[in-house]
């Protein structure tokens, strides 16, 4: 039982990773990302094949899938200076899909559907049934970094202007802020997590496919993130293990439901997530922690934006 | 913020507790806990219901003539959903918190290779439909047996059937799949061997038309086609080779083109004269007649009949050994399946045989499961039919 919270409680963790990051782009700076799941797998497979193949330190691995998940955020970004709105979210989904044809079939390189399987955890063989505590360990420190740089980000002038930009480009623009610049940086350092994300799941789980990357834990992530409240970097957490928690316990709901068949549990266990999270957002439209715009602070002679 | 942070605490205690409640209810009883993890959603959707099904009605017969060593034996029945990360959290839960002996019945290759570390790391025995050659060769300490015979033994056999019937030029249809390369390569292979050529193309099975695809095989010219994809995308190709004229024999696997795939395509002379393959369900036996009786269905597909024997292997297996862990049933399921003894196609006769001290070697419904050193079955036989005018018709078995 203990191990198998522990699992959950990591599992979750990732998803809160991927959410931290989502929310930066799309609370922040109002960018439609579909394409989380790409990111998610340039990460996991950079890491997996340098720490295999590669024979390379774990740490190094996941450095690298930072850099990596930067630098496709990088090219999707800029070859889409023009696109806003549904036109950027139809790209990036199309960007997860190229990345997961091109896990499948780039057999020499990523084993194609076989998958990696063994890729190594840090310090499983010496910590044994302990791996999954220490491994929850990691992700917390992970968690706690990234939740105060995007909270730092989120309450700073940058996470102001990104505001700015979301609510109406042109006038950042014309109020002098360099747009096209900002949205790039923010896009490319959300990819860069949601990389990492892929890098602690690939060594948590030891096996990654391209079956894992398909859209629907992009919709997991975005459905965390509108649950917990866009906009706000604690949302984004809470509305990730609000998620977890209601994929698992309707597990355990609906096993006490008599009279139903295996296939008609599966069914209503799809059912009651879906009510839950529409019941969420039908009492609490903004989440369960909305936005909370702090008041800027009264500018000193001279401006200091 | 402060009241943000005592909300989400107490939101999280508030989960813990809605997770860990059932387990306590739960914990009192004593019995013996196997699982299924099948899909129930997903791609695999139409296969995996019938198997859980099944898989419950043989527990419900054991438990009804008493039972594994005394103890009432606990199916539970999770959903892989067809994706392997829903199929990790499943078997995580399977093995932590129900605390289950075996998992049943994992059917996509990528759920299978994503569940295996897990179960061979809690010493939990994993019995698997899937195909692909890799997953045998996993370091799975012999907690892992597949019915399903492996690419190399299905693809040869089936080459070997087109040279039969006259085949010289082979062309291959495989979708992206872990099987796919393996397929091309042993299928060549044969094609040489018995002095023809062989062309192949890996296409993306989510597509909805392979008319491209089907020109660049009709520039080959072959006489022959292995359609190696499933049902859905095979519909697609099927039609496609019809509507480009294409004269030639067509053979692919039964579990793809089946009798939904007939009524999906709707029109007979798009199936005319094409051949399936398949493991034989081992026509006849015993052991097939009490899958057609528990699942009512007149011709069970190969996985279902694949699960009842798991079930049935792993019930026997607990009993030889005299426990209910994953590595009494690593330990004792060959010598329940092989090596002679007392012939059975079903647990309730098998525990029979087996308290009063004889040696049993099952037979299943989906052949003789027999197996290797690593988990791979030795030898089944293939049941080879023709579909004439909208039904199968048999042509042989070998």
């Amino acid at each position: 039982m203990l191990n198998y919270l522990l699992f959950i409680a990591t599992i979750g963790g990732i998803y809160g990773v991927l959410a931290l990051g989502l929310n930066l782009i799309w609370g922040g700076a109002g960018m439609v990302n579909l394409g989380l799941a790409g990111f998610f797998a340039v990460g996991a497979y950079v890491s997996a094949l340098v720490t295999t193949t590669g024979h390379l330190p774990i740490p190094v691995g996941w450095l690298l899938a930072l850099i990596a998940g930067s630098i496709a955020g990088l090219v999707v970004v800029l070859s889409t200076t023009r696109l806003r709105e549904d036109y950027l979210a139809i790209v990036t989904l199309g960007f997860a899909e190229v990345v997961r044809l091109v896990a499948a079939n780039e057999i020499w390189l990523t084993k194609g559907s076989d998958g990696i399987s063994g890729i190594p955890g840090p310090g499983k063989a010496a910590l044994g049934a302990n791996f999954n505590v220490a491994y929850l360990l990691i992700l917390i420190v992970v968690l706690a970094v990234v939740f105060v740089l995007m909270r730092r980000i989120d309450r700073s002038p940058y996470g102001r202007a990104l505001r700015a930009i979301r609510e109406d480009a042109q006038v950042a623009q014309v109020a002098g802020k360099p747009v096209l610049r900002f949205k790039a940086q923010a896009f490319a350092l959300s990819a860069a997590i949601a990389g990492l994300a892929g890098a602690l799941y690939g060594h948590f789980t030891s096996y990654i496919a391209p079956d894992l990357f398909l859209p629907l834990i992009t919709v997991y992530i975005f459905l965390s993130v509108a649950a917990g409240g866009i906009g706000n970097p604690a949302g984004a957490l809470v509305g990730a293990y609000l998620v977890m928690t209601l994929l698992e316990s309707a597990r355990f709901l609906v096993e006490f439901i008599p009279y139903v068949t295996a296939v008609q549990r599966a069914a209503l266990k799809e059912l009651l997530i879906a009510a839950a999270l529409i019941l969420v957002l039908r009492l609490m439209p903004r989440g369960l922690l909305p936005e909370r715009i702090p008041r800027a602070p009264q500018p000193q002679t001279g401006g200091t934006t | 913020m402060m009241m943000f942070r005592i909300g989400r605490r107490a939101a999280l205690l508030g989960s813990v507790a809605a997770v860990a409640a059932p387990s306590v209810v739960r914990a009192q009883a004593d019995p013996i806990k196997i699982a299924t993890l099948t899909p129930l959603t997903g791609a695999g959707g139409s296969y995996g219901p019938v198997m859980a099904k099944v898989a419950a009605a043989v527990v419900e017969e054991v438990n009804a003539a008493g039972g594994v060593l005394g103890r009432k034996v606990v199916l539970v029945s999770e959903d892989d959903q067809t994706n392997p990360d829903a199929g990790v959290r499943a078997a995580r839960k399977l093995i932590d918190v129900d605390k289950v002996a075996a998992i049943l019945g994992t059917w996509a290759s990528s759920v299978t290779t994503a569940v295996a570390p897990l179960c061979w790391e809690n010493k939990t025995f994993l019995c698997t439909v899937s195909g692909a050659d890799s997953i045998t060769l996993l370091p799975h300490q012999g907690y892992l047996v597949r019915t399903q015979p492996n690419t190399v033994l299905q693809v040869t056999r089936t080459g070997e059937f087109l040279v039969s019937l006259g085949a010289k030029k082979i062309w291959t249809f495989v979708p992206q799949t872990p099987f796919a390369k393996s397929s091309i390569e042993i299928m060549e292979g044969v094609a040489k061997k018995a002095g023809g050529t062989h062309g192949s193309l890996i296409y993306d099975d989510k597509k909805t038309t392979y008319r491209t695809e089907v020109d660049q095989m009709m520039r080959f010219a072959p006489d022959a086609i292995l359609c190696a994809g499933y049902t859905p995308d095979t519909v697609v190709l099927l039609k496609d080779l019809y509507r480009a004229g294409y004269k030639g024999k067509i053979i692919g696997q039964a579990y793809a083109i089946n009798q939904k795939l007939i009524e999906q395509v709707g029109q007979n002379e798009v199936v005319e004269g094409v051949y399936t393959y398949a493991p034989s369900v081992a026509e006849g036996s015993g052991a097939l007649a009490r899958v057609k009786k528990l699942s009512g269905l007149a011709s069970p597909d190969p996985y279902t009949s694949q699960v009842y024997d798991h079930v049935n292997m792993v019930l026997m297996a607990m009993a030889i050994g005299k426990g209910a862990t994953g590595t009494v049933i690593k330990d004792n399921i060959r010598k329940v399946t092989q090596g002679g003894g007392k012939a059975v196609d079903n647990a309730v006769d098998g525990l029979k045989a087996i308290a009063a001290g004889e040696k049993v070697d099952y037979a299943g419904a989906s052949g003789p499961c027999d197996f290797d050193d690593k988990g791979d079955i030795l030898d089944c036989k293939f049941l080879y039919e023709q579909i004439k005018a909208g039904k199968p018709v048999l042509v042989k078995i070998a």
